[in-house]
């Protein structure tokens, strides 16, 4: 309750006095502004200098005369990528692997975040033990080769989905998050008759969208990305995710001349076009760039979850 | 307890008799006998002869996928390989950027395909001790037109630099009859017309011809090369070391090398010729003749100021002058000519630096046990050695893809292209046929190797043809333990080496402290190292003459 004591200044002149607008404030504006608007430029300046060369002619990006704008523009680079039907084929194997292994790692994280948050599960520390132990170590690459491949996994869908399908440190992130759900809530539900499964599916996840939607996207955009794991459990071409495709494109060809002590073997010396390389970096980044936008508000707030809750 | 006991008694007695049957494999006996292998071989298969299998046989083979042209399963050549064999072939494809990573997993894990191509000496030193591939000097029975190669092109000597300890050696090589050198310096050809200077044979008339061109255009540095990433300076450092005598630097950097008068091996990167060349390599960046950032730079860089007229010398081998200078200058320089100048001639005078043997194959120890193996080394005896399997990797089906007239002289069908041999053509040798692939073709007669050669490269390699071959070391192979601990040496020495190489060169050491950094070195087990060479150098020169 505020008595309104008359003898002060008015109010229209308050705001000229608040933490807000003194000059000091002011100056610290103007320098976080350009400081940020430097950092946005020195991040965005890769991004327009590819797709400026995606669109310019090869000789061009040789002399070095392409920064900003494409010079000699023309599509034939991308016409020339898509017009692979392997690029086609990689990149729906992406698309496919990427769906699945997320769909995977989603249901299983969820599950098994939500069994370790609740505090009287017997053996709980046991399990969260076993979960941070591989975070530290693991059996290395042949064992874990040796593995995949005695399960039947090799040159499958599964190879790349189920190794690797529970990052754990964002199991750590739902875990915490679901132990800050209020226990009441599940309780109230427990006794107008919902079991386990219905408490999870009905109460809890429409709860959790946030964080969710934010392991979504953090898992989404690590199997778009990786190329590893297809690398060493795929033996065929049309298997492949488009990321290794792009990495025999641009990795091949720098290292071809340096290998094999560089007497002899010209024919081994690779060198594709600049364009063609930027063409596929530009298509394979594409559609995540695109999605970005849409769920950043997600994963700006979801960075956050699992720090202490007010 | 009665319960425990008996139970450790059993559990022992397993144990002896796992044991016992691990001991139990005895390879020195069935060497010889390959009486239960040979389904599908030939059972008369001499030099000249076409191998074709007497039964359907596949083999499964490492694939390693060029970019360039990529793998595809409807290629004329497995079709025709397939016709002329009866071998299928089942790949396992990997992408050429990790080709060694994903190798080394499968031979690790005892998952390899019987056939491994593409390994260039010496990476199948670190699968020797496994047991996990085979040691091919034992079948080389099996192999006529291999034998008849080494025979005829006097490559004994390279071949015993393969042996490993045991003598025996675990690879089957690419073999020349002469060696190819490719790279070397490339030169503005229209600069040295316009200066009127000579084309330089030696590394004096190349320093003269930078002297001159730097004369006349004071704001440029002559030289400015690429090839510098991982190793700086890759190739200029190794065309200087082979010139002193040296195994190599740069990017073939090797830590001894033979020295023929004293007999026996010294350390590289500490020798008096090391120095000799680092002087050189000095006094060109001091008259800056030679552009620090070489050292530093990309090749994208390097090309730039090629193409930009910043520069006029730069390294190269054929495909550069091809793919990368001669189109980038095309805009910006019209008038400007590159071509490859002779490799040229240092104090160990004209030689041709390049190895006679290639990357080559191994063979899984497991192919051992094959019912079908006398059928493969056969297959890949025709295919890698014979000249009928060379002309048909290399060059595909008379008729189909190339023509011969009666001289024997081969030229691609009108429609079919390569190496922008025939620029109007729609079809690409390597791209939609499938021939011309690193896996298979490469190595053999010289007018083979040469068959895609333009005119000017054939220009080149007929210099350097006259010149006599480089000496190959001895034999040197070093044991297990030998190895591992040579490899904790070896990547410090290296380092080491490489940071003063620019140290020197640059100037921010004084080739006067040359002494100091010797005795640099030698703290860090140089010596030592050199010890362990000359031992395992003269240890099998004792064993095995």
């Amino acid at each position: 309750m505020v008595t309104l004591d008359t003898s002060t200044p008015a109010p229209a002149t308050n705001r000229r006095h608040g933490p807000h607008t003194s000059r000091g404030y002011r100056i610290f504006r103007v320098v976080n502004a350009v400081v940020l608007t430097g950092v946005v430029l020195v991040t965005l300046y890769p991004f327009v200098n590819i797709v400026a060369r995606s669109l310019s002619d090869n000789a061009s990006i040789v002399s070095g005369e392409v920064n900003l704008i494409p010079r000699g523009f023309n599509v034939a680079a991308y016409k020339a990528v898509m017009a692979d039907p392997m690029f086609w084929t990689n990149y729906r194997n992406t698309l496919v692997y990427t769906a699945v292994a997320t769909a995977v790692s989603l249901v299983l994280t969820t599950c098994y975040a939500y069994v370790l948050s609740k505090k009287h599960l017997k053996g709980r520390t046991a399990l969260v033990g076993i979960a941070v132990f591989t975070m530290f170590f693991s059996g290395g690459l042949i064992p874990n080769y040796i593995l995949v491949t005695s399960l039947g996994l090799k040159n499958t869908v599964w190879a790349i989905a189920l190794p690797n399908a529970i990052s754990v440190f964002n199991l750590l992130v739902m875990k915490a998050f679901f132990e800050s759900l209020p226990v009441e809530l599940e309780e109230a539900a427990a006794v107008d008759g919902l079991n386990t499964y219905g408490i999870l599916l009905r109460i809890v996840l429409p709860l959790s969208k946030a964080v969710v939607a934010t392991m979504f996207l953090f898992y989404a955009v690590s199997f778009w990305n990786s190329w590893f794991a297809a690398f060493l459990y795929m033996d065929r071409m049309d298997l492949f995710p488009v990321t290794v495709y792009l990495r025999n494109l641009i990795a091949g060809a720098t290292d071809a001349t340096s290998t094999g002590g560089g007497l002899g073997s010209a024919s081994d010396v690779v060198q594709s076009a600049a364009t063609i390389q930027s063409v596929t970096i530009v298509l394979t980044v594409l559609p995540i760039l695109a999605v970005y936008p849409f769920i950043q508000r997600y994963f700006v707030s979801g960075v956050m979850l699992g720090a202490v809750k007010g | 307890m009665v319960q425990l006991s008996r139970r450790h008694l059993l559990f022992a007695a397993g144990a002896a008799a796992v044991v016992s049957m691990a001991g139990c494999g005895d390879d020195d006996a069935d060497n010889k006998d390959l009486a239960d292998n040979r389904v599908g071989a030939m059972d008369k298969y001499g030099v000249g002869d076409q191998f074709k299998a007497t039964s359907a046989v596949s083999f499964s083979m490492l694939y390693n996928n060029h970019p360039n042209y990529p793998f595809k399963d409807d290629w004329l050549f497995w079709s025709e390989l397939l016709k002329r064999t009866g071998v299928k072939i089942e790949p396992v494809a990997v992408p050429l950027s990790d080709y060694e990573q994903k190798r080394s997993v499968l031979i690790g894990a005892g998952d390899a395909p019987f056939i491994i191509p593409k390994t260039y000496h010496p990476q199948e030193d670190a699968y020797v001790s496994s047991g996990a591939i085979l040691p091919v000097s034992d079948y080389l029975d099996l192999m006529p037109h291999f034998k008849d190669r080494i025979e005829k092109w006097n490559l004994q000597p390279e071949i015993d630099s393969l042996r490993q300890e045991d003598g025996k050696f675990y690879l089957l090589p690419g073999l020349h009859e002469k060696p190819w050198q490719d790279y070397t310096l490339a030169v503005r050809m229209d600069i040295l017309e316009e200066l009127k200077i000579a084309v330089p044979t030696t590394w004096d008339e190349v320093y003269d011809m930078l002297k001159a061109m730097k004369a006349a255009y004071p704001n440029v540095y002559p030289l400015s090369d690429r090839f510098g990433k991982p190793n700086p300076a890759g190739n200029l450092l190794n065309m200087l070391a082979v010139s002193h005598g040296l195994a190599g630097a740069g990017w073939a950097y090797q830590h001894t090398s033979w020295d023929a008068n004293a007999k026996k091996f010294v350390y590289t990167g500490a020798s008096d010729k090391y120095k000799a060349m680092l002087e050189f390599l000095h006094k060109l960046v001091d008259e800056k003749l030679l552009d620090p950032e070489t050292f530093t730079q990309t090749d994208d860089q390097a090309r730039q100021k090629l193409a930009s007229g910043k520069s006029f010398v730069i390294s190269a081998n054929a495909q550069s002058i091809v793919n990368d200078y001669r189109p980038d200058m095309a805009k910006s320089l019209p008038n400007a000519r590159m071509a490859k100048i002779p490799f040229p001639i240092g104090p160990v005078g004209p030689i041709n630096p390049a190895s006679r043997l290639e990357n080559g194959v191994m063979i899984s120890k497991k192919a051992r046990d094959s019912k079908n193996f006398v059928a493969m080394m056969q297959f890949i005896d025709w295919l890698w050695y014979s000249d009928a399997g060379q002309e048909f990797a290399r060059w595909g089906v008379e008729g189909t893809t190339y023509t011969k007239d009666s001289s024997g002289k081969r030229t691609l069908t009108p429609d079919v292209d390569v190496l922008g041999l025939n620029p109007k053509g729609t079809k690409h040798l390597q791209k939609d046929f499938g021939f011309y692939n690193g896996i298979f073709a490469y190595g053999g007669h010289l007018e083979l190797v040469q068959s895609f050669f333009s005119a000017e490269e054939m220009e080149f390699q007929k210099v350097l043809n006259e010149r006599p071959n480089v000496t190959v070391a001895p034999p040197h192979p070093l044991s297990d333990t030998e190895r591992e601990q040579v490899t904790l040496w070896e990547t410090p020495l290296k380092d080491y080496v490489y940071q003063n190489t620019l140290k020197f060169i640059l100037g921010q050491r004084p080739l006067g402290e040359w002494d100091a950094y010797v005795t640099e070195l030698n703290g860090k087990n140089m010596g030592s190292y050199v010890d362990v060479v000359n031992k395992a150098y003269d240890r099998y020169q004792q064993k095995h003459g």
